[in-house]
């Protein structure tokens, strides 16, 4: 796929001078004949943003896009991720709302630690096209899986920074990501890390109104949305992100069920089991199981969090215990986070240039082209299931 | 980071922020090309129409051919910018009209992003070229998406009184997502008016914190001054009920005023909702603003020994300058008045729509996505392309349309009243 696109097009349509707008119009009445404009205002401000740039390779395919590197017309060394919508087939209702959801927040985020939506166009197809930053050093995924790759508290002090910035500048602006996890978090040129793929994400809802609690891919769903809550906060996304902190400290997934409900059995375990005195109000949600008396786990407490994780320290590991308060109440607010003294206190967080690396361009191409919520079939997971955390306590 | 900074970072204020001057000057832009290519097309329709007539014996009615042809003869005449902002105002309130047929009702704020996806979609689109029936129900569809109100392409077509599928719903969605240079986030005012109301509810109750830069301020003297500001228009019972009526007459103009004017494109959402409020109730809505930045100069200057420069308040040209855009916008948001409630406004509508009625571009009129030809951003857009069969195909479909909507007569989506027009098949 390396043929331009763009080659093919009529050289009528402002090849020659693709930055220059014909906008003019003549009033017609004139006796020499006008050239007539050869587009509606409108489709003329769709072609100048298409031709801004050049589709180089195909880097990857998923359900939901095709994705191709790319480069402004004007510089050839400026790399961009042209992100191509698929068409769903089965989705008669038009646009899709994970694509709909993407393009809307995007379009209104400008933060380094949020991919960069450089431009939305279409093609004579009627296929959107995306824009992205290029981000070639793949995601925290992989850097996670990947035994060569040693790294220690100060570069998962810089990562974990750099993803808490993110979602703070999210709800700052009132949009939770709904589907924060390890291969949503890429990795660009410099070191930064920056949180993509918000095919799940969606204003806060005002209040008393319903949103839907299925979202989060499962390993990183807190417990109020496995219990069906339809009303909820910021705080989804912090647990998701104290579970990718668990995650970079462990290099495997902490609690990671097979099913929903065993996502819930093992939360349970691993934190406690939620009850009416450490989560008020928890019983009335509308998925809650009840759970048998004689086998509740007491809430665990920071003794528990210090023994699991002794290399985040006893600061970090106090950190990560307000990440993942069962009640989303008591749970740690994305300004909180980003306040606790852990951030301060040595080892300081690595600079971007000295992060462990690994180069991952066709990573970038799969990351973007998966749906929300999906997870990729790979020899971690079945590593997921083999862990016991009965022989943890 | 202040609020300001975020809204500056808004598509809203990027793409769709504008002086009054700059917004007029896109609008003639926009008409000027449009009028030229509405032109451009009817020429090449109209030897396609003469030259079919002898040959196409199917043809039902040849007779009537000489009372098509006739207007297209002379120099066709095309809307003005004037003209398009009417008819697209009318549309905008029959959004409203037809989010109130659901039921329940579609949510204020679904039926304020569609309309203003009308608004911006008419910027760089004009009427005759696609005429805002066809795009309405899709705009508001497309809200409905957007704004996290899920239903069904089916229950929403459903839901549209008269004859509408869902590809008639659906065709233009991608034209419009275009359009709106596939941005769908709109930033309304409605939430600030209910921060407001929550605040002055505070203070009623002598609960109110101070505002950051007066710190002398004290529950008790915001209260004390609340119960001395000059009576509401309308008298009430009770602080409470003041500051409810004044929060639902607000409402009420943002829901309507706000939406139909060109408010959006020229003020931010919290000068939207306190230019209405401004309305409202106006000692009330000063009170407001005064508890946030200080009264006007004199009001801080007592007969006391203090320097005059001690008593300047600080925010005074802040204040000055903030109390000159809301009147402006005030002004604006005042002088509307519904088109359907008005006869006079009716009747030059009715001349506008039989006006467009001869200069709708005839190459437009199928958005359907399946029709061989895109009819968006597609090669056969350009004129050159286009083939000579291709016009002559839709100058015999547009005639066909015009006899059967003759014989038929209007049974459109809202009613007669504005003559029988041509919609897209």
């Amino acid at each position: 796929m390396a043929a331009s696109p763009f080659a093919s097009r009529s050289p009528s349509v402002a090849v020659t001078s693709p930055n220059t707008l014909r906008l003019k119009a003549s009033g017609g009445t004139a006796s020499k004949p006008t050239p007539m404009p050869d587009q509606e205002l409108t489709e003329q401000l769709n072609a100048e943003v298409r031709q801004k740039y050049v589709k180089d390779k195909k880097l990857g395919e998923g359900t939901y896009a095709v994705v191709y590197l790319g480069h402004l017309r004007d510089d050839p060394s400026s790399f961009v991720a042209i992100k191509k919508i698929k068409v769903n087939a089965e989705y008669k209702d038009g646009l899709t709302m994970d694509a709909i959801r993407e393009v809307k927040y995007l379009q209104e985020l400008s933060h380094p630690n949020v991919i960069a939506l450089h431009d939305v166009f279409s093609s004579k197809d009627q296929n959107l096209s995306l824009v992205l930053e290029f981000l070639p050093r793949g995601d925290l995924e992989m850097l996670i899986k990947d035994g060569d790759i040693q790294y220690g508290a100060a570069d998962i002090k810089a990562w974990m920074g750099m993803l808490a910035r993110g979602v703070w500048f999210c709800h700052e602006n009132f949009v939770l990501h709904r589907d924060i996890k390890p291969n949503n978090l890429l990795v660009a040129s410099d070191g930064e890390v920056k949180l993509a793929d918000f095919g799940l994400a969606r204003s806060f809802a005002d209040p008393y109104l319903n949103m839907t609690h299925q979202v989060i891919t499962r390993w990183y769903r807190p417990p109020e949305l496995l219990y069906g809550a339809r009303q909820y906060s910021g705080a989804v996304d912090v647990w998701s992100m104290g579970m990718v902190f668990a995650e970079l400290l462990l290099r495997v997934p902490f609690v990671a069920g097979n099913t929903d409900l065993d996502q819930t059995s093992k939360i349970c375990e691993a934190f406690g089991t939620p009850t009416e005195d450490n989560w008020p109000g928890v019983t009335q949600l509308p998925n809650y199981i009840p759970t048998d008396p004689a086998h509740r786990v007491p809430l665990q407490g920071r003794d528990f969090f210090l023994r699991q994780f002794p290399t985040a320290g006893p600061v970090g590991a106090d950190l990560l215990m307000s990440m993942c308060a069962l009640d989303p109440r008591k749970r740690s607010t994305a300004v909180q986070v980003l306040r606790h003294n852990w951030w301060t206190m040595d080892p300081q967080p690595t600079r971007n240039e000295d992060l462990p690396r690994k180069t991952g361009t066709k990573k970038m191409g799969e990351d973007l082209s998966r749906r929300g919520g999906e997870i990729d079939d790979g020899p971690f997971k079945n590593a997921a299931r083999q862990l016991d955390f009965g022989a943890m306590k | 980071m202040i609020e300001d900074d975020i809204y500056r970072t808004s598509s809203q204020f990027r793409l769709w922020s504008y002086t009054r001057p700059a917004l007029a000057s896109l609008r003639t832009k926009t008409n000027d090309i449009a009028s030229e290519r509405v032109r451009a097309a009817l020429q090449r329709a109209r030897p396609a129409q003469q030259s079919t007539t002898p040959s196409a014996a199917g043809t039902p009615q040849p007779g009537s051919d000489g009372e098509t042809k006739k207007p297209e003869e002379k120099q066709i005449e095309c809307l003005t910018p004037e003209e398009e902002l009417i008819l697209v105002r009318y549309y905008c309130e029959k959004t409203l009209e037809l989010g109130e047929t659901y039921k329940p009702p579609l949510p204020t704020m679904v039926r304020a992003t569609a309309i203003q996806y009308l608004h911006r979609f008419y910027l760089t689109n004009s009427p005759m070229t696609y005429h805002p029936k066809s795009i309405m129900a899709c705009a508001l569809f497309l809200a409905t998406k957007t704004d996290n109100y899920y239903m069904s392409l089916r229950q929403f077509a459903d839901g549209i009184p008269g004859e509408t599928s869902t590809d008639d719903v659906i065709s233009p969605e991608f034209l419009l997502m275009q359009g709106l240079r596939f941005t769908f986030d709109v930033r309304h005012p409605f939430r600030g008016l209910e921060g407001g109301v929550m605040e002055l509810q505070a203070i009623a109750q002598g609960q109110a914190p101070p505002a950051p830069h007066i710190p002398n301020q004290t529950a008790q003297n915001l209260l004390q001054k609340l119960k001395s500001i000059a009576p509401p228009p309308i008298p009430s019972s009770s602080i409470n009920d003041r500051i409810a009526r004044a929060h639902g007459t607000t409402r009420e103009t943002l829901k309507t005023a706000a939406q139909m004017t060109d408010a959006y494109f020229l003020y931010t959402p919290s000068q939207i909702w306190l230019s209405a409020f401004l309305l409202a109730d106006k000692p009330l809505a000063e009170f407001y603003l005064d508890t946030k930045l200080g009264g006007p100069l004199t009001e801080t200057i007592p007969d006391g020994d203090a320097m005059e420069t001690d008593l300047k308040n600080p925010l005074y040209e802040l204040r000055t300058k903030l109390f000159k855009v809301l009147t402006e916008c005030s002004a604006l948001l005042g002088a509307y008045t519904t088109l359907s409630s008005d006869p006079d406004q009716m009747k030059g509508l009715k001349r506008i729509a039989k006006k467009l009625y001869h200069c709708q571009n005839p190459e437009k009129i199928n958005l359907k996505r399946d029709s061989g030809q895109p009819a968006v951003a597609g090669a056969a857009d350009s004129g050159q392309v286009t083939s000579e069969s291709e016009s002559e195909r839709l100058a015999k479909k547009r005639k066909l349309e015009l006899e059967q909507k003759a014989r038929s007569g209007a049974s459109d989506m809202f009613g007669p009243e504005l003559v029988a027009e041509r919609t897209k098949q």
